[in-house]
């Protein structure tokens, strides 16, 4: 009996008798179905090895009993906190033990999601078809016709019909092994400490996610003793849960995971980043003089496939690598899903302050609705940098603006890749605004492309 | 009559309520009901008669109390002594001494590893918040995607698989949250990536982890809201994480990152204070940050997690913890929301953070957050150069609300102009931390949109301006 602690401390402070009985009222087949666990674990030597989540519902203080780690779930999330402590230390055995309302009615997304997952944690569902901790309401388990405190004429089909959650969860793919037993004979009761155990040993052999269904009695709902629930449990809810197994898959052991790694050359490689390297750094850190403030915005637009926000990307990372700060802002959303896809690039000296280009020193666009839409919130003495080989007419631009129409589809298509616009635009910005340094915009272009067939792909 | 050398069960009396179970499982009728009620438990235990007992133990088997029925041969059970060291009595030893500054006996602590110096990295905000939380050492990060918060778990989907980690894309994000549950019980740092929706859906089980005293950390990169709204920025969550985070007496530190690089250092400071304190951290990001692309230096250290001693873990060692957040009797629940109001209170006291901006001779106190900071900043700039005494109060925890700064601040100020994305959640919290600090503010304004928009600099340089110009 050591998988049971001694003394039940938790038990309303493990006083007087508390110490050595259960919560449960006389007869409760949770008393039973604890004992088949604890013997399970007590024979495969796990007590070490355990942590069992306890749901809410009757067996909510199921910690109070089992000495092993143990840890309480909200009510019907008992596998979701069982798979995060799977993942957490996969060497542990992890067993969610859920009641009815738990697993079969707020917890069934939780169940069946987790359950079609297929890792390694064992499930033991007890099904005494009726909610015990609140006061005998309707489960969703209960029985047609079942009088309950929310179904005092009997339960009917529109209130749903009993979930025959074995079932449900056998037809799943993840599961390995699926059972429902019973405990109202000690033939039945001795099927039922086998299938627990076998589902416990298929999570430590790593074969997978088990799941046990063990009808159950509730003498004090059902206002019976516990000999007539027994009866019940075998004579009417027994036709509708048939018992047996549902499903049993030879699965070879396949559950194991690698210890997480802390290697530094790892976790920065996958995060891109690349030893300081003097040589590359800082091409030129000088701001340019002629520039009107300390702070450029930029501004380039056009529709979806047009490269805005590669060409953002591009400069943004040109300017930091150039000694700068810098940011860019895409637009996100259903609104850049096919139609106009714009971002805005600041490029500082020291700290780039508000990021958006909400009045821009320079605009790139590269279609007609674009300039039309941003060339008037350029101010004067900016630059409108445009795509001539698509917008021929440009209507209503602002006076005192340095307007420069650049067939930018046409260069591109001059050099067999249409797609690379965007580049050709960052050349002609480049040229108009003088900001970076020539050198640092190609070692950029180079650096991120290095490795690519193509040049930059438009997104 | 056979007789067996089999050990032979043995009654307790005092531990059986009298179900009958075993008679019916007795194969030999050895066990008949009682017929004395049990002076302790005022219940009738059965009666057992054993001289044809085979030691079959079929009646064990089927007896529901674990000590209703027991071996002959097993040792009596001890009378047990009243216990006074009982972990639930006293919820400030619940899982061991909590201190704010010191383990407890038992932490395996944190390993630091040095970095090689990098070139800086060119990240877009939820993007440094991931990278962030695997210099932070976590590995386990659960979620649900939803817009814009998205591109974090995409970059953890990706990296955590080759870092043996894991990410689970859970079927909501009421399930991600449990797995934090479980995952943060198990004493590892763990973390999610979601919006406003999603976040309103986390709130239980925040509420739950906060009660259990589970570490985690829930990047929110809000959107405009109520209901669907939209997916452009807001600040609209303010609410929710300072006042609103569940059932019950719940609080946690809520930092507001406004930089790509502050994506990334406050999601590692994020997790460093959800296990200094056994607490969820709130990251509340907006979702023009989480977008936004910028340079992000990376720090000279990252961190292998060590294991705490309260966590469960599945091995000897723990096996004697317990997560919960029951405290069935009312008096451990109210010691419980003491220790929790006396941890809150360490926060409050030693984690405000605030970033000012020339505030030393500010007149005019533009206070902001997020990405409205930076506009804000440009604008006292601007407001700066037409020599107006502008600063920028900047929360980076904005619950705790860095009030102890902003009243060493406030004798020289004239005027507060409070600028947000939102409906004025922040001025809120401005105004209940002024009011439990018992300062009399200065006039406060605001320059505020929502539904996605954010406040212009202009306009709020033009706040800043306007009565500059009325009172000249
Ligand atoms: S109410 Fe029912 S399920 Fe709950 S302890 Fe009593 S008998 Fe068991
Ligand atoms: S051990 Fe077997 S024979 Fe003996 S009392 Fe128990 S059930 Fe009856
Ligand atoms: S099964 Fe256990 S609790 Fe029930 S009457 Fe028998 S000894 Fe007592």
């Amino acid at each position: 009996m050591s998988a049971f602690y001694d003394h039940f401390t938790r038990h309303s402070h493990g006083e007087g008798l508390k110490a050595r009985s259960t919560h449960y009222c006389p007869g409760c087949g949770h008393g039973v179905a604890h004992r088949d666990l604890a013997a399970a674990i007590d024979e495969l030597g796990i007590q070490d090895k355990t942590v069992l989540i306890s749901p809410v519902g009757c067996s909510v203080f199921a910690y109070y009993y089992f000495d092993v780690g143990n840890s309480q779930a909200a009510h019907g999330r008992a596998p979701a906190v069982a798979l995060g402590h799977k993942l957490a230390h996969p060497e542990a055995v992890v067993i969610s033990y859920q009641g009815d309302g738990d697993l079969a009615s707020i917890g069934l997304a939780e169940t069946i999601s987790i359950a079609q997952m297929g890792l390694p944690i064992t499930v033991i569902f007890i099904n005494n078809a009726i909610y015990g901790m609140t006061g005998g309401q309707l489960a969703p388990t209960s029985l047609m016709g079942q009088k309950t405190s929310t179904s005092p004429d009997g339960r009917i089909a529109a209130m749903g019909q009993p979930l025959k959650m074995a079932e449900l969860i056998a037809s799943l793919d993840g599961p390995v092994y699926v059972e429902r037993v019973a405990l109202f004979s000690s033939r039945e009761r001795v099927k039922a400490r086998k299938a627990i155990k076998k589902a416990i040993t298929n999570q430590i052999e790593g074969r997978g996610y088990s799941f046990i269904e063990i009808i159950s009695e509730c003498p004090t709902h059902l206002k019976m003793t516990p000999q007539e629930a027994e009866e019940w449990v075998k004579t009417k809810m027994q036709p509708v849960f048939p018992l047996g197994v549902k499903k049993d898959l030879t699965v070879e052991p396949w559950f194991k995971r690698g210890i997480p790694s802390f290697e530094p050359e790892a976790v920065l490689g996958l995060s891109g980043a690349e030893p300081l390297d003097e040589t590359t750094r800082r091409t030129a850190a000088v701001w340019p003089g002629h520039l009107p403030a300390r702070d450029i915005a930029i501004k380039l637009a056009g529709s979806g496939g047009d490269g805005a926000q590669t060409a953002a990307m591009l400069l943004t990372r040109a300017a930091i690598a150039a000694g700068f700060d810098a940011t860019a802002i895409p637009s996100y959303g259903p609104e850049s899903r096919g139609g106009t896809s714009y971002a805005d690039v600041h490029i500082a000296e020291q700290e780039v302050l508000n990021p958006a280009a909400s009045e821009p020193h320079a605009l790139v666009a590269f279609n007609a609705p674009s300039l039309a839409k941003f060339a008037p919130t350029v101010p004067e003495g900016g630059i409108i940098l445009y795509d001539c080989t698509v917008v021929t007419d440009p209507a209503g631009l602002p006076a005192n603006r340095r307007i420069l129409p650049i067939p930018l589809t046409r260069i591109a298509a001059d050099l067999g890749r249409p797609m690379v616009k965007n580049v050709v635009a960052l050349g002609a910005l480049h040229a108009a605004l003088g900001l970076l340094p020539e050198s640092g915009i190609v070692d950029t272009l180079r650096h991120v492309l290095r490795g690519q067939a193509r040049p930059a792909a438009p997104e | 009559m056979s007789v067996t050398t089999r050990p032979k069960p043995f009654l307790e009396p005092q531990y059986c309520k009298g179900c009958l179970r075993c008679i019916e499982a007795c194969p030999r009728d050895c066990i008949t009901p009682g017929t004395e009620i049990n002076a302790a438990t005022g219940l009738v235990p059965v009666e057992m008669h054993l001289d044809n007992c085979n030691g079959c133990l079929l009646c064990l088997q089927a007896c529901p109390e674990p000590y209703g029925i027991r071996l002959e041969t097993d040792p009596p059970p001890p009378i047990p002594a009243p216990n006074t060291d009982f972990v639930l009595e006293d919820p400030a030893k619940l899982f061991g001494e909590r201190c704010v500054a010191n383990f407890s006996e038992g932490d395996q602590p944190d390993d630091l590893i040095a970095l090689p110096a990098c070139q800086p990295l060119v990240l877009k905000g939820t993007y440094a918040s991931a990278i962030g939380a695997l210099l932070a050492g976590c590995r386990h990060v659960f979620g649900y995607p939803i817009t814009p918060s998205t591109e974090g778990a995409e970059l953890m989907a990706k990296i955590l698989p080759k870092l043996n980690g894991s990410f689970v894309q859970a079927v909501s994000e009421v399930a991600a949250v449990n797995m934090m549950y479980g995952a943060g019980g198990a004493g590892l740092p763990c973390m999610t990536f979601t919006s406003s929706p999603g976040f309103s859906l986390m709130l239980e089980g925040i509420s739950y982890m906060i009660g259990a005293e589970v570490p985690g950390v829930f990047v929110n990169i809000m959107r405009a809201g109520p209901g669907l709204g939209n997916i452009a920025p807001e600040q609209a969550d303010i609410k929710l994480a300072c006042r609103g985070l569940g059932h019950g007496n719940t609080r946690a530190i809520v930092l507001a990152p406004s930089t790509p690089q502050e994506m990334l250092d406050l999601t590692r400071e994020a997790f460093a204070l959800s296990f200094r304190y056994r607490n969820p951290v709130i990251i509340l990001g907006d979702g023009y940050l989480g977008q936004m692309t910028g340079m992000v230096k990376l720090p000279t250290n990252m961190t292998r997690p060590g294991l705490p001693a309260w966590a469960v873990w599945g091995d000897r060692a723990h096996r004697h913890n317990l997560i919960t957040s029951i405290a069935l009797a009312e008096a451990d629940l109210e010691k419980h929301n003491l220790h929790l109001n006396r941890k809150y209170a360490a926060i409050a006291a030693c984690e405000q953070r605030v970033e000012c901006h020339r505030c030393g001779d500010a007149e005019v106190l533009v206070i902001a957050c997020n990405t409205p900071a930076r506009m804000a900043k440009g604008a006292v700039e601007a407001a700066r150069a037409q020599g107006v005494k502008a600063g920028l109060f900047r929360p980076v925890t904005i619950w705790p609300f860095p009030i102890d700064t902003l009243e060493e601040i406030l004798p020289g100020v004239q005027r507060i102009i409070v600028v947000e994305a939102g409906p004025g959640q922040l001025e809120d919290e401005l105004r209940l931390a002024l009011s439990h600090a018992g300062i009399a503010p200065p006039p406060i304004e605001h320059v505020r949109r929502c539904g996605g928009i954010l406040p212009a600099q202009s306009a709020i340089f033009d706040g800043i301006m306007h009565t500059e110009e009325v009172l000249s």
